[in-house]
């Protein structure tokens, strides 16, 4: 009776939500994140299930946007790529912008990209049709998400806590990603869980 | 041998040299720019000005057709242009005046900016007279973001020179701020309220009415938006993190108020409590800074996400265990306890006293109110917000605490002759010398106390309330401590009970004085007691507490047991009866206001909330509509304008088995409370429907008509499909 109350209220719950908030999900920080397949640039599919057991961190990313460019070009992102792939993060770097809209690159051009900005995602996934970035609420680039290894949402917002284009803001901004993967991998909470993202709105399909 | 260079030459040489430096220097940095998408430039409204008289400077953003710049909150993507001026001379600056924005989709997110030429002003004031006469350069330094669906930064420094007079005279921009000047927030900020659930944010402010113009033209379809009372609000968040950009704004109006449900942010931070807003109505708006609504905030921190306990510090918690003892020390003297323990003192012997003897009075002090702790500390676990003399809230309690300090003062003023057994029981019980009448005097004396809060007390209980069962239980027992001191000595040595003055006939007269502030306590009592009930029923008290003096007084007179039986029974008849009355006063007090905030044609359909009813209707396999509301609840009020008195609700609960329940939650009742925490809440609004003891669904705290209507109509199916069929109508 209990059991079947309390998956009717979440029911009602989204239903509500559903109807107020049309196409756009929800962040639920320590709840399990929504599971996705896509295709990486070597044309395989991967999963979030996949990695099961390791932390993740998802970056939506679109390499013509200033504010991913102000990470980039300033050897920030790459550097926090190369610090956790040492310590066995799994790194995706998911690109949602539509075909036709800025940011969109084939799987060529997002190898070329890597290779020329020396970035070392796990992989880089194609979401044309901007499925997995509704169901994460994705709103800009970058805009980053870290998952735990028992696959419950651990940080999601801002890469740092500077809201501009300059790099020469990096150096004396919080860096959220990198605060929040240092807390969990010594074991403790993250202190800000929430931020709001800043960045280039993702080119979104429609 | 070279000639040395004539120090005329010399001097010219650097005369030259600091004249043109100012002038290159000024010619390094133009007042205008341009950016891809972009042209930015630096204006003002004069070309001379006074010093220390304000004028505006700004900075114009005009990017090309359908590329846009930023307000402040720049919504789900994008970044606010930042300006910082400066100059060589001393100026000071104001806050940007930003214009009243637009809400720019893109594909699904919302950003707040401006898609045509936007001038951002700041008030400047030159504050150096020596200029007089010469020049005042002011150099901005500017980034902004330009975007279409793509954005491009910029970012540069330019510079304005103006002249300083003792004339002010016009630029050629001064048309531009004019203009923008009609776009500004109106000058009076606004205050209102906003409270917070799961899923929206409801804003509530006063309604702008026709008298209260705005110091700003409205153009024609304000006019007619105003004159109908029909504004299309708006409401932009200064912070990005408070509601989901995108999403639609419900506003609606009522006579008094308007309010607007929100959807909040993924980004929200609970622990916010003010929030400022732009509300606009496309063309002009005004400033609200919204405050947290307190009854409904406490509510939702003590439930939904406890706050951590704050955790003091050794220092902290020992002066407010400190406090709690001088504050008990000082409850001595309050009027209510001061009586019963100089009584006390007054009779005490000094013949051999055990320590039994000694120490019963603290036992029953200290015991009193480490009961009086855990009491609270269990209510707190169980969600309710309550406090020292929470007890008080209770009429029975008031009444019984009438009865009881009428009673002392009776025994003060000798009333009850001697040798009556009546007079005897008082005496054992408060002037004896036993180590129970003792403890006896222990126990009353913090009863009696305890509505007496005295100043000291309330910053240490009000820490113990919020802390950590062990800290409140630290502080009642200091403050136990502190209470029972002065009276410990007495008891224990003798050297103390010897600064007391001399027995004698002077004792008879202060023991008769101090009956009165007894019965002025009576008084204070009876007065709480009509702010719990009414008139009549306060009326009944104090009648009821003479008629109880009478019996006592004639108690004492009779000698015979019978008849003093009799007026024992009637004497307790004059407690029960008003005992009786303010009980069942409250529920049909419960149904006034319920009734009344109903809307008047459901009226003959609202039930007040009664568990017993509920649960009868529920065993009828009835359909019920449970509602929780309080007057203080903005988000309650929103759900009975938009859905529960829409016509399609109305509808759903218009079959005869379909019934609905309010609950009042205004003035916290312990009925509502039980059925609260049932359902883990704290807090208004809690709406549930049953379909009789088969079903029951908790319904979101922000309603639609269909969502409400769809639940009565599904729990009516239910209910049907289970409830057996009656023999006789079956074929």
């Amino acid at each position: 009776m209990f059991r079947k109350l309390g998956l009717k209220n979440v029911f009602l719950v989204f239903a509500t939500l559903a109807i107020s908030v049309a196409a756009s999900a929800k962040v639920n920080i320590d709840q399990a994140a929504p599971d996705f397949s896509l295709l990486n640039s070597n044309g395989e599919t991967v999963s979030l299930s996949d990695y099961r057991g390791q932390y993740v961190v998802l970056e939506w990313t679109n390499h013509l946007c200033p504010y991913v460019q102000k990470h980039y070009d300033s050897d920030n992102m790459q550097s926090l790529q190369r610090k956790y792939n040492d310590k066995d993060v799994v790194w995706l770097s998911i690109i949602s912008s539509a075909p036709g809209k800025q940011g969109y690159v084939d799987a060529q051009q997002a190898n070329e990209l890597s290779d020329t900005r020396n970035a070392d995602p796990t992989h880089v996934l194609f979401d044309p049709e901007g499925e997995v970035g509704k169901q994460y609420a994705a709103k800009t680039t970058p805009h980053m998400y870290v998952i735990d290894p028992a696959g419950a949402l651990k940080y999601a917002g801002a890469i740092d806590s500077i809201k501009s284009a300059n790099p020469a803001d990096i150096a004396k901004a919080d860096n959220y990603l990198d605060l929040s993967l240092t807390a969990l991998l010594a074991g403790e909470k993250v202190a800000q869980t929430l931020t709001p993202p800043y960045g280039c709105s993702i080119k979104y399909k429609g | 041998m070279q000639k040395p260079m004539p120090s005329w030459l010399y001097h010219l040489i650097i005369i030259l040299l600091v004249l043109t430096s100012g002038l290159l220097n000024a010619q390094n940095l133009v007042s205008k720019t341009s950016g891809p998408h972009i042209q930015v430039s630096l204006l003002s409204n004069l070309d001379t000005i006074v010093p220390n008289k304000p004028f505006y400077v700004g900075v114009l953003l005009s990017p090309d057709d359908e590329w846009h710049t930023y307000w402040r909150n720049p919504g789900d993507s994008g970044e606010a242009p930042v300006i910082t001026l400066s100059s060589e001379s001393s100026i000071t600056v104001g806050e940007v005046q930003w214009p009243v924005p637009e809400a720019i989709p893109v594909a699904h997110l919302v950003n707040y900016g401006y898609s045509g030429a936007t001038l951002l002003m700041l008030p400047v004031a030159v504050d150096d007279k020596s200029l007089l006469g010469s020049q005042v350069q002011i150099v901005a330094d500017l980034s902004w973001l330009v975007c279409k669906e793509d954005c491009i930064p910029g970012w540069a420094t330019l510079a304005l020179s103006l002249n300083v007079a003792t004339q002010q005279r016009e630029s050629e921009h001064v048309e531009i701020f004019e203009r923008t000047k009609q776009r500004l927030p109106d000058s009076i900020t606004r205050a209102g309220s906003f409270e917070v659930n799961q899923t929206h944010l409801v804003l509530q402010f006063a309604n702008i009415t026709d008298d209260d113009v705005f110091s700003l033209p409205l153009n024609a379809n304000d006019v007619q938006a105003n004159a109908s009372g029909q504004h299309k609000w708006y409401a932009f968040p200064f912070r990005s993190d408070v509601i989901q950009h995108a999403a639609p704004q419900q506003v609606l109006h009522d006579k008094e108020f308007t309010r607007m449900v929100l959807p909040r942010s993924d980004y929200f931070d609970t622990s916010a409590v003010q929030f400022s807003w732009l509300i606009s109505n496309g063309q002009t708006g005004f400033v609200l800074n919204t405050d947290i609504n307190r009854e409904q905030g406490f509510a939702q921190n003590s439930a939904d996400e406890r706050q951590p306990s704050e955790v003091l510090s050794f220092q902290e918690l020992l002066a407010f265990i400190l406090m709690a003892f001088v504050g008990g020390l000082i409850l001595n003297l309050m009027p209510c306890v001061l009586p019963i323990i100089s009584i006390k003192a007054i009779a005490l012997q000094h013949t051999s006293a055990t320590l039994l003897q000694k120490s019963a009075y603290l036992l029953g002090v200290v015991l009193c109110f480490n009961l009086f702790a855990v009491a609270i500390i269990a209510l707190q676990a169980s969600g309710q917000s309550i406090g020292w003399g929470f007890h008080m809230q209770e009429p029975v309690v008031i009444i019984m605490l009438a009865f009881l300090f009428t009673f002392i003062a009776l025994l003060l003023l000798d009333a009850l002759s001697v040798g009556s057994g009546l007079a005897g029981l008082g005496q054992g019980l408060i002037s004896g010398n036993s180590a129970s009448s003792h403890f006896f005097t222990g126990v009353l004396a913090v009863v009696v106390a305890s509505p007496c809060t005295a100043p000291f007390m309330a910053v240490a209980l009000g820490i113990a309330l919020v802390s950590d069962p062990y800290v409140s239980l630290l502080i009642f027992n200091a403050l136990a401590l502190g209470f029972a001191l002065p009276m410990t000595l007495l008891f224990a040595s003798s050297r103390f009970s010897r600064w007391l003055p001399k027995p004698g006939a002077w004792m008879i007269t202060f023991k008769h004085l101090l009956a009165f502030p007894m019965l002025l306590t009576v008084a204070w009592l009876v007065w709480v007691f009509l702010g719990q009930t009414n008139a009549q029923l306060q009326f009944l008290l104090i009648s009821m507490l003479i008629v109880f003096s009478m019996l006592t007084w004639l108690y004492c007179l009779s000698h015979k047991r019978v008849v003093k039986a009799v007026y024992i029974v009637f004497a307790a008849l004059c407690i029960a009866l008003p005992t009786y009355l303010s009980t069942s006063i409250s529920v049909s007090q419960a149904e006034n206001s319920a009734v009344n905030d109903a809307d008047h044609s459901n009226k003959a359909k609202v039930i007040p909330y009664d568990p017993v009813v509920l649960q009868s209707l529920k065993d009828d396999g009835q359909v019920i509509l449970v509602n929780m509301t309080a007057d203080w609840c903005i988000t309650c009020k929103v759900n009975e304008q938009v859905a529960l008195n829409s016509d399609r609700v109305k509808t759903a609960l218009a079959p005869q088995n379909v019934h609905y329940m309010v609950g009042d939650w205004t003035n916290k009742n312990q009925l509502i409370f039980d059925y609260l925490s049932q359902y883990k809440r704290a807090g208004v609004p809690l709406y549930v429907v049953y379909a009789g003891n088969q079903d029951k669904q908790v319904l979101p705290q922000i309603l639609s008509p269909n969502l409400v209507a769809d639940a009565i109509n599904d729990a009516l199916k239910k209910s049907v499909d289970s409830v057996p069929k009656d023999p006789k109508t079956q074929p």
